[in-house]
């Protein structure tokens, strides 16, 4: 089976924990000494640097989390002069404060391989057309597969947000040979293929990478069955690379995590302890290698279990299971992620408006489709021209758009 | 083949290592880049066994030498060449290469083979061989001194300083010969200040500031890495982390 760096992805366990340790003092060091954050909190819990000896001291870190990644904005988590910054990421749909994310030559460079090892462990060569349609202007790792597919030589189409009837006749000309989208945009793809009575079998495609929202299994088979192909999960982590964290392999038990690069551990979200693996609970992640922007121990947020065996397709790296699940309130609506949090903020700014709402999510095949916010209203509002309602009802349509990146239905309703 | 864990190493009251954790793997070439008083020089010599350490492990081809005496880890094949001092000044040449050989005594009799190949290796020492190593030049020295330390058929073996004061063009010979060495099966812990050459033939390194380890990658990465440009190869030094 085809492994892009096999000496790294397949070195022992031992050994991999000893790279891990060395690693791990390496950006403790540097996040100690460069990020006020980060000391400020050792000194907190009184731990010395010098005291962290193994992964087992790993425990006796504090946790960061999304909250702590917002009080530092902009530049309070990094770890290098801003100089030595080429990239500044600015992940949408946060609540709250914004939060920004810089990335070093090297961080770039590393985050260019671990894709192109998620591309070789699907199947991926040279021999490849990579039809990439995800929305290259909201998810910030879609250009991730530009520069990755580039370093294993296969070609890229950006696609993006071309609509679903351009993708396939694309696919049909150019002979795509993958498909890396939103789960939901493949779907979107199938329907469209449908009403022109495409024949998948008249496609070259054979491999698809999907990630950026949660897809169960039956989306999964939907997709195979329909567009002819292997369909991957693809993992990542908006705060540290996404996609590139952790990929699927042909044997399809769980995602690899690169574990030479990102430290996992799964934690009980409720009491913070560690559990074993197998167990399930919230992942939290350490960066290895990470130079402008370390994170020690960030909680995800995002629900799985880890297993360590040797997999059959010769990685050791750990597997983590498929992700469907939160510890926040967070959804994702076609791929896009959106925090609850950030709706009520936007209703808060509007007169006459909220501060109560509901949500309703119309799910197509399992996956969220479309965004329907019940926004309560005053009564005077209610009761009032019709026309004023419209109006409003069409303001608070396009804040949330605005803010949220995606078509929200809005309704107005009486206050409870 | 060496595998360095939390090693501690102290002056007195003044802490110069702290919980260092590199390794070395075999028929690698790694350094170890660092300012001065980083604890290099320290570190080597805590590995060799001539500086005492009160914790953390060190592990030479499997085994735990922590606590060894210098000439049992020299035994069993990891050979330090110092930064100073690193030939006998009233000893010929030859005798230097003897005396090089001192931890394999009584492994036979075939030393004037050995001497011979080091000479193919060095021609210029041949040319010595019957001169006090007090009267060479800063780059003869320096080559018997890593053909004494060959003679005593290092596994590992660690350099200090190897370019330290030598002419730019002696210099490229010195690290053509490490390169050479290593082509052979030699593998090699290098210790320099001369940190473009040394990134430049080392499969990895590793930087040493104030007692702890940095930074860690390939040659290659760490010579683009703009901290160590900073550091390291007079990219513009204004004090590491300015903002």
């Amino acid at each position: 089976m085809p492994i892009f760096k096999p000496d790294i992805e397949t070195m022992g366990r031992e050994e991999l924990l000893e790279l891990q340790n060395e690693r791990l003092q390496i950006v403790v060091n540097q996040a100690y000494s460069n990020v006020d954050f980060y000391r400020r909190k050792f000194d907190e819990v009184g731990l010395n640097p010098d005291d962290l000896k193994s992964l087992e001291d790993l425990k006796r870190i504090p946790f960061t989390t999304r909250k702590d990644l917002m009080e530092n904005y902009p530049y309070g988590m990094f770890a290098v002069p801003l100089r030595d910054v080429v990239r500044l990421q600015f992940p949408l749909g946060l609540y709250g404060n914004p939060i920004v994310i810089g990335y070093t030559r090297e961080d770039l460079k590393i985050w260019r391989e671990l894709v192109a090892r998620i591309m070789v462990g699907v199947g991926l060569t040279e021999h490849d057309i990579i039809q990439v349609a995800f929305n290259y202007g909201l998810f910030l790792g879609a250009v991730r597969f530009n520069q990755s597919a580039e370093l294993i030589g296969a070609a890229v189409v950006p696609t993006s947000i071309a609509s679903a009837e351009v993708q396939v006749r694309i696919m049909q000309d150019f002979r795509s040979t993958a498909l890396a989208s939103t789960p939901s945009f493949a779907l979107h793809i199938i329907e469209a293929m449908g009403k022109k009575g495409i024949d998948p079998r008249t496609l070259s495609l054979k491999i698809g990478l999907f990630g950026a929202e949660s897809w169960p299994e039956g989306v999964r088979q939907a997709i195979e069955e329909n567009l002819r192909i292997k369909a991957y999960d693809i993992y990542g982590v908006m705060e540290l690379v996404e996609p590139g964290v952790a990929g699927e392999c042909v044997a399809r038990a769980g995602l690899h995590i690169f574990e030479d690069h990102f430290l996992p551990e799964v934690i009980d979200p409720q009491t913070g302890q560690v559990l074993d693996s197998g167990q399930e609970g919230e992942l939290v992640i350490t960066t290895l290698t990470t130079s402008a922007y370390p994170l020690l121990r960030y909680r995800t947020s995002d629900v799985t279990s880890l297993h360590t065996e040797r997999c059959s397709c010769g990685r050791t790296m750990a597997r983590m299971d498929r992700v469907f699940k939160r510890t926040d309130e967070m959804i994702s609506v076609r791929g896009i992620n959106v925090f609850p949090e950030k709706i009520q903020e936007v209703l808060a700014t509007i007169e006459g408006i909220g501060p109560s709402y509901s949500m309703d999510v119309a799910e197509k095949s399992g996956m969220n489709d479309r965004l329907k916010v019940r926004a309560e209203a005053r009564e005077d509002i209610l009761e009032g021209k019709e026309e004023r309602k419209i109006v409003l009802q069409e303001v608070v349509q396009l804040a949330l758009r605005r803010a949220l990146g995606l078509r929200v239905e809005v309704e107005l309703t009486k206050r409870a | 083949m060496l595998k360095i864990r939390n090693i501690d190493a102290f002056f007195g009251n003044i802490q110069v290592l702290r919980r260092v954790s590199l390794h070395v793997g075999a028929g690698e070439i790694v350094s170890l880049i660092g300012a001065n008083g980083a604890g290099k020089t320290t570190l080597l010599n805590v590995i060799s066994g001539l500086h005492p350490t009160r914790n953390g492990s060190k592990i030479f081809m499997d085994v735990e030498t922590r606590g060894w005496k210098p000439e049992k880890i020299v035994a069993r094949g990891l050979i330090q060449v110092p930064e100073t001092d690193k030939v006998f000044n009233p000893l010929t040449v030859m005798e230097n290469l003897e005396v090089g050989a001192y931890s394999r005594r009584r492994a036979g009799t075939k030393l004037p083979q050995e001497i011979e190949a080091i000479f193919q290796l060095f021609p210029i020492l041949r040319e010595r061989k019957d001169q006090l190593a007090g009267t060479l030049s800063g780059g003869e020295r320096q080559m018997l001194a890593l053909g004494k330390a060959l003679m005593g058929r290092p596994k590992l073996l660690m350099l200090d300083e190897p370019s330290l004061g030598l002419a730019p063009t002696i210099v490229a010979e010195i690290f053509r010969i490490i390169q050479s060495l290593n082509g052979r099966g030699t593998t090699i812990l290098l210790v320099e200040q001369n940190a473009r050459e040394a990134l430049r033939i080392s499969h990895r390194a590793y930087v040493l500031d104030t007692g702890r380890i940095i930074l860690a990658g390939t040659g290659g990465e760490l010579l683009s890495n703009d901290e160590v440009k900073r550091a390291f190869l007079g990219k513009d030094y204004r004090g590491k982390w300015e903002r």
